[in-house]
């Protein structure tokens, strides 16, 4: 019961967290598509807007998830050694935590 | 017993676990190439994105290093064909997700219908993709 409740969480997780991820994805290319290529000056500027730090802050919490789950499902599919398995997610662990936390230092913590 | 075909017999095909050297004589049919190609892409990307917020971080540290990336990382080839690359598996992961997600409706399900969007998930990323690089180049 616990398990299957879980498992349908997550699976409604993963899409959620695809949809805030794609939105984000949509916003920056529409914006290099109008725009073009940025200055330092429009770049800098750019990440320095509140609104859009929060913004990338949200997308990058839902991508770690996001590519959490996603790795951790398809290891398994192709790595039938549990060493092995234990390593990939052990990695896949890390990667996700240090994606946040390196998000929040870039977005809020730098300088 | 004497007139069972035995030679017509033994011409009929020997279905086994097939090994390495048959592979190439099996494809993928194109809703099978999409889907993995949206698990390849996910997973480099999930690996890709540590490297990214290092550039991000260099591009938003000082205006020297929004240079350097544009001039030395950007501006050379490689990092050129590399970074285009990721955009595209950027670009496909989410096309191609979106069709899963319109699959995980029951929609799109039958055969035709599948194949056709398989195409235009390429389709379309590549040309989504080829337009994004001309817009930074």
């Amino acid at each position: 019961m616990a398990t299957s409740s879980k498992f349908i969480s997550e699976w409604w997780l993963q899409r959620v967290s695809a949809v805030v991820v794609a939105s984000y994805v949509l916003l920056v290319l529409a914006l290099l598509l109008v725009n073009g290529t940025p200055n330092a000056a429009q770049w800098q500027a750019l990440f320095g807007n509140v609104g859009f730090k929060l913004a990338t802050l949200l997308a990058l919490i839902a991508t770690a998830y996001h590519g959490l789950v996603g790795a951790m499902h398809v290891w398994p599919d192709y790595v039938k050694s549990r060493a092995v398995l234990a390593v990939l997610n052990a990695y896949s662990w890390i990667a996700a935590a240090a994606i946040v936390l390196w998000a929040v230092y870039i977005l809020f913590g730098m300088k | 017993m004497a007139d069972t075909p035995l030679a017509k017999s033994r011409t009929r095909p020997v279905y086994r676990n097939i090994g390495f050297g048959e592979l190439s004589n099996y494809r993928l049919p194109i809703p099978g190439i999409a889907s993995i190609v949206h698990r390849v892409t996910g997973i480099a990307l999930f690996v890709a994105l540590l490297f990214l917020l290092a550039m991000l971080q260099m591009s938003l540290k000082s205006e020297a290093g929004f240079e350097v990336f544009r001039t030395i990382i950007w501006g050379n080839i490689l990092g050129k064909i590399v970074l285009s690359g990721l955009l595209f598996a950027v670009i496909y992961h989410m096309v191609a997700g979106f069709r899963h997600m319109i699959q995980d409706a029951n929609k799109w399900l039958d055969l035709p219908t599948a194949r056709s969007t398989a195409f235009a998930v390429f389709g379309i990323s590549v040309v989504l993709t080829a337009l994004v690089v001309w817009r930074l180049c």
